[in-house]
């Protein structure tokens, strides 16, 4: 139980988020590639499917902890998006991280002046990073995706 | 003890009157005025809650993570995850070589051994660093240690002996405290004398043919050190908590248990089956809203009573350095009418002038906490545990005690050691030997911890206790600064992630009353080359009082009724 540990906390897991300086780690993370990626034409819409492609990756899709954790895998069933503050929905956490993609998804529209291709691009990378946050989807696996 | 010229007392925050207000935890010594209020939020001069109960002086802070350096350790973090990633498709692919275990050919059909996912951290983090820990001594581990040199060829998967030995290496990892970490001298004498005369082993537990006069004499000799009616000692220290906690409390009482416990009375607060409330670390606002919604609410569900309430904290906190609350938490608990169990493990010996621990180091009648555990491991040079508290409660205890009933009883060569050390603190060998070991030890702690904090490092934790927090926050610097004190020839404990909060990574000092002040010179000079060299000198002087300390109100656990 919690060997060689300072804490009590049964999966660091779900703290990690509301760690200090993450967001802003996380702010400025997407500014880089911004950047990185402006002198490309497409540049918005890159940024906007980039980033929405690591953040399916990293929250909705990998599943269970990198490290071994004391509860004898509780979590290894559960992305680390349900993982978050032990599945309690709408902590700020949360909302930052559904929050941020549909900012980015104004600034890309407006900055390619909605044209239609890009326009069908952007809403799909967004949506297909909303709807696994949304808290009807909790533990769902539809199609079979991501199943055990 | 001296306390600093000009330092301030109890460093805490203004609270507004509507806060937590009781009869008896407040006092008349609260200055609260729109003045104070308004110059409070300028300067660091805070006015204590709870003056009164504290005779002395309770310096502690925990200076807040600089921003820049908490973002550049996400970014540490992010790029070595990166590369764990990138190094597991190099291995998936057998482009590069694979070194940990791995699952038989013929087997690839069954239901998977290891959960791969799982040891992500293990592999591609701790691995790096790994010849940090685990290092293998080959003397006794006192104020100086022989280490075995070794070295690696794979990036610390295996690891080769030279066959050179690094001598009188500074041991700044060992719980040596009072510096009895020895082979030599009076303890060492009298213990190789019992050796003779009764053996080893003892091949029984207390209740069958295991308890020996020895143990007696013992026994009375502890009850006498801590002011208690009589105690009852055990072989190992972490049995000592699992094994009685659930001896006490049972389903239908409840555990308030700090934050930062233990793995031993996490263990034995489970293994009870009472329910567990955690409060956030040494924070009397926490506690007491916890109490007050306990017997407010009663248990969940039937609204009953709880049949016991029982407050679980430590003497001294070794990840942190900080010391607990003590007089607040006995206001509390004879307010709520709660029991009280103090884990000393590693203040007993360490505090206080007599050296009786905690309890001593405030000032405080020890019958007021009801069950007073601690171990001898660490500033006694010898191993086991022991609990003390009143009659009714130890005898009870003989009986009930898991480790009474299953578990062998302490050896006859180390209850002679606890009891010469014992001994000798107290004074009763005829020497001094006993006082100047504390002395030493709080002028070492006074010291160092201000030479450090001159030096402009960040130190968590009470100015008081002899476990010193250095902190290093990246990743890289925690195997960095490892490396670099050994070249040095100093031995330190370095620990991270997830150990400690994720951008909270820390060296481990403890100090000890056999390290000399050439020493200490020695080992402070080392700190700052390597401070200046790794650039780890964070600290801007700011720091916040725990209660401060920007925690989550609204944090989350796992409940499992």
């Amino acid at each position: 139980v919690n060997v060689g540990v300072a804490h009590s906390e049964v999966n660091p897991n779900t703290r990690v988020m509301n760690s200090r300086g993450m967001w802003m780690t996380y702010a400025l993370g997407v500014g880089l590639l911004h950047i990185v990626l402006l002198s490309i034409p497409v540049a918005w819409t890159l940024t906007n499917g980039i980033h929405n492609l690591g953040m399916y990756v990293f929250l909705p899709a990998v599943k269970g902890t990198p490290f071994e954790t004391p509860d004898q895998g509780k979590a290894r069933l559960l992305t680390h998006w349900a993982q978050l503050d032990y599945g309690v929905q709408f902590t700020s956490s949360r909302k930052f991280f559904t929050i941020s993609p549909i900012i980015l998804y104004f600034l890309a529209s407006f900055y390619t002046k909605y044209d239609p291709t890009h326009f069908f691009l952007n809403t799909a990378a967004l949506l297909s990073v909303l709807i696994p946050k949304m808290p009807q989807l909790h533990g769902v696996r539809i199609f079979g995706i991501n199943k055990c | 003890m001296r306390t600093e010229p000009g330092g301030c007392c109890c460093r805490r925050p203004v609270r507004a009157k509507d806060c937590v207000a009781n009869g008896e935890v407040r006092n008349g010594y609260v200055r609260i005025s729109a003045a104070t209020a308004a110059a409070a939020a300028g300067q660091i001069h805070h006015v204590t809650q709870n003056g009164a109960l504290y005779k002395r002086p309770f310096n502690e802070g925990f200076e807040e993570t600089p921003m820049l350096v908490a973002v550049l350790t996400y970014v540490g973090y992010g790029v070595l995850t990166l590369f764990g990633y990138l190094r597991d498709f190099l291995r998936h692919w057998r482009i590069e070589k694979c070194h940990h275990a791995t699952e038989r050919e013929e087997q690839k059909d069954f239901v998977s051994l290891y959960q791969d996912f799982e040891n992500f951290y293990t592999r591609n983090l701790y691995m790096r660093i790994r010849d940090n820990w685990n290092r293998p001594i080959c003397s006794v581990p006192g104020a100086r240690v022989d280490i075995m040199e070794r070295q690696s060829h794979d990036y610390n998967w295996s690891f080769k002996y030279t066959g050179n030995v690094i001598k009188d290496v500074i041991n700044m990892g060992s719980y040596n405290y009072l510096g009895f970490a020895r082979n030599t001298g009076p303890c060492q004498e009298a213990a190789a004398k019992v050796l003779e005369e009764y053996g080893v082993g003892v091949c029984s537990t207390r209740q069958e043919i295991g308890n020996l006069d020895k143990h007696e004499e013992l026994e009375k000799l502890v009850a006498s050190f801590l002011g208690v009616e009589a105690a009852m000692t055990y072989g190992m220290g972490f049995a000592t908590n699992s094994m009685n906690i659930p001896a006490l409390v049972s389903k239908g009482c409840l555990i308030l248990s700090d934050e930062l416990n233990h793995a031993s009375l996490v263990l034995g607060a489970r293994l009870s089956g009472a329910t567990i409330r955690v409060f956030k670390h040494n924070n009397m606002q926490s506690l007491e809203k916890l109490l007050k919604d306990a017997i407010v609410y009663g248990q969940p569900r039937t609204r009953r009573p709880w049949k016991k309430i029982l407050i679980l904290v430590e003497g001294i906190y070794s990840m942190e350095g900080s010391i607990v609350r003590l007089p607040e938490v006995i206001a509390l608990k004879k307010k709520y009418k709660a029991y009280l169990y103090l884990d000393e493990a590693h203040s007993i010996g360490a505090l206080g002038p007599t050296g009786r621990g905690v309890v001593d180091y405030f000032g405080l009648d020890p019958e007021d906490v009801d069950i007073m555990m601690g171990t001898f491991t660490k500033s006694f040079g010898a191993s086991g545990g022991y609990i003390g508290g009143k009659k009714e409660l130890i005898d009870y205890l003989r009986t009930h005690s898991h480790s009474a009933v299953y578990a062998t009883s302490l050896s006859p060569p180390v209850v002679e050691q606890i009891i010469t050390s014992m001994k000798c603190i107290m004074g009763q060998d005829g020497t001094t030997l006993g006082k100047e070991c504390i002395q030493q030890l709080a002028e070492n702690v006074r010291y160092f911890r201000r030479r450090l904090k001159n030096m402009g490092f960040i130190i968590y934790g009470n100015e008081d206790s002899p476990v010193v927090p250095l902190m290093l926050y990246m990743p890289a610097k925690i195997g960095a600064f490892g490396r670099e004190m050994l070249k040095r020839n100093i031995g330190v404990v370095v620990v991270g992630f997830p150990a400690t909060p994720i951008i909270e990574s820390r060296a481990r000092f403890c100090l000890s009353a056999a390290h000399t002040k050439e020493m200490l010179d020695t080992a402070l000079k080392e700190i700052d080359e390597v401070g200046d060299l790794l650039h780890l000198k964070y600290s801007r002087h700011r720091s916040v009082p725990l209660l401060d300390r920007p925690f989550d109100e609204t944090t989350y656990e796992e409940t499992e009724d």
